[in-house]
């Protein structure tokens, strides 16, 4: 059997050296089905996911094909690390001309979702103001903006509307995230 | 006459108002009628929820959804993430989570059975209003101008859930376009996204710029149109402003003003112009001006 080692040295960085000891772990693919890649299995590794990618431009770009090896080969460590699934643009290129239906978007979000799992650095903070006014945007600041185009100051949503805001925030008070991660929504997790 | 739930998002009202000030008057102008999504919230974005917890994501979804069902009507939205959350979070809570979801909706006194659809905007004005009635509605025209149209990725894919055009060759929004009078010739970059959307521009600046200039140089050498028509917030803040960072860079020496297409479209039902498009970072006064001069 012929010897690629050689060649794989020649043609890598350090940081890409493979390392056959590297651990791996099975149930990896599991949880990443589990959390929304149902599909993840379907992949063949035709790169037709890369080819069209915005990201495609950048040195470090997103690639869902490079990704879904890491998962089936179960690189864990590698992936908690991995910074790319956050510059996806959420086009749907992927998702779309996918030959194989494995919903290569879909896997991107449960990547990140995985991640949050793992290290919740990861959880974006806007999170906490969803829930603290309803919107990523604090609409209140544009009140003289909107006025002077004839429009009301702010807008009838949750953000102006006390009652529903708090059905809102019971609703989410359900949700894993909120009851986990309290903090992030500035819940005391003694209450 | 046809009844819409307009929801807002989180970007247009606090950013861009005056868009939300020219759907207010398009809209009804050409026979809709609106009405506000009480206590409507965040869609909620991909960025936010989605990447965290599905189902609270999907919770949030139904929040919205279940408020537009109350007023009877379907909703009809200019943001293309806002589309695609909801209608992709539609169709997964119709087809699996519905019971899971209903437990939370209960914990805010709501329901949702899934009569209520969504429409992105650019649907609405093709195909609920119809090219007809934009053309006799009209008082100014773009005649003899050339526009170019970026389709928001977010209503052509993935298509067998949110679509409404051709994903490969979409022409609703350019249908809509020529009724105001302009020539939408094709350029070979046409299909590609804006790049402002997701994580992209704010990881690597350097990339984003380059990819986007592309798409610009693509349509100033092929076209040199007279304005960009989006149809989409996110694709009207990174086009109009990303000009002007190319601009400082030495990567591009031109101008194209950017129009979200209820703007242009209120200037040629003849709104005042300081009202529906008054907020820009690429200066659109010369554009308006013409449009103004084109009294039909």
């Amino acid at each position: 059997m012929m010897n690629f080692l050689p060649f794989l040295k020649r043609h890598r960085g350090d940081s890409m050296t493979i390392n056959l000891d590297e651990e791996r772990d099975k149930t990896l693919i599991e949880e990443i089905i589990e959390l929304g890649g149902h599909d993840l299995v379907k992949c063949y590794q035709c790169g037709t996911c890369i080819a069209d990618c915005p990201t495609g431009i950048a040195d470090e770009p997103l690639s869902a094909k490079r990704i879904i090896h890491m998962i089936k080969l179960g690189l864990r460590d590698r992936l908690v690390e991995e910074q790319t699934p956050w510059m996806c643009v959420t086009c749907g290129g992927c998702e779309e001309r996918c030959p194989r239906g494995a919903e290569p978007f879909e896997i991107i979000l449960a990547v990140r979702r995985w991640q949050c799992r793992e290290d919740e650095t990861y959880i974006p903070l806007v999170l906490g103001e969803i829930y603290e006014r309803g919107h990523t945007q604090n609409i209140v600041n544009a009140s003289e903006l909107r006025k002077s185009l004839d429009l009301p100051e702010v807008p009838p949503t949750v953000i102006d509307r006390p009652e529903y805001l708090e059905r809102f925030r019971k609703m989410l008070r359900e949700t894993k995230v909120v009851r986990e991660y309290g903090y992030i929504f500035g819940i005391d997790e003694e209450e | 006459m046809p009844e819409f739930g307009l929801f807002l998002g989180c970007n247009m009202p606090a950013i861009r108002p005056d868009v939300e000030k020219a759907i207010r008057e398009s809209l009804p102008a050409v026979g809709v009628k609106l009405l506000d999504i009480e206590g409507a919230a965040c869609c909620p974005a991909f960025g936010t929820f989605y990447s965290v917890d599905e189902e609270a994501a999907l919770a949030v979804n139904a929040w919205n959804l279940a408020l537009a069902e109350k007023l009877g009507v379907d909703i009809v939205v200019q943001c293309g993430s806002c589309y695609s959350t909801l209608k992709i979070g539609r169709h997964k809570i119709l087809n699996g989570w519905k019971e899971v979801i209903d437990r939370y909706l209960q914990k805010a006194d709501l329901t949702y059975t899934g009569k209520t659809d969504v429409r992105h905007i650019i649907d609405v004005y093709r195909n609920v209003v119809g090219v007809e009635k934009i053309r006799e509605s009209i008082k100014y025209s773009l005649d003899g101008m050339k526009a170019v149209v970026q389709n928001p990725c977010h209503v052509l894919r993935p298509s067998k859930i949110v679509g409404f055009d051709d994903p490969e060759k979409p022409t609703a929004l350019k249908d809509i376009t020529e009724a105001l009078g302009a020539k939408v010739p094709y350029y070979e970059r046409e299909k590609q996204c804006c790049g402002g959307s997701g994580g992209f521009a704010k990881r690597d600046k350097k990339a984003n710029l380059e990819f986007t200039k592309k798409k610009f140089d693509s349509m100033k050498d092929e076209i040199d149109p007279d304005l960009i028509v989006v149809s989409c917030i996110t694709c009207l803040l990174h086009l109009d402003s990303i000009q002007e960072e190319m601009r400082k860079q030495g990567m591009i020496d031109y101008k194209i003003p950017v129009f979200d297409y209820s703007q242009i479209l209120a200037i040629c039902l003849g709104k005042d112009p300081d009202k529906v498009a008054r907020l820009s970072v690429t200066p659109r006064d010369e554009l308006i001006g013409r449009v103004l001069d084109n009294r039909i």
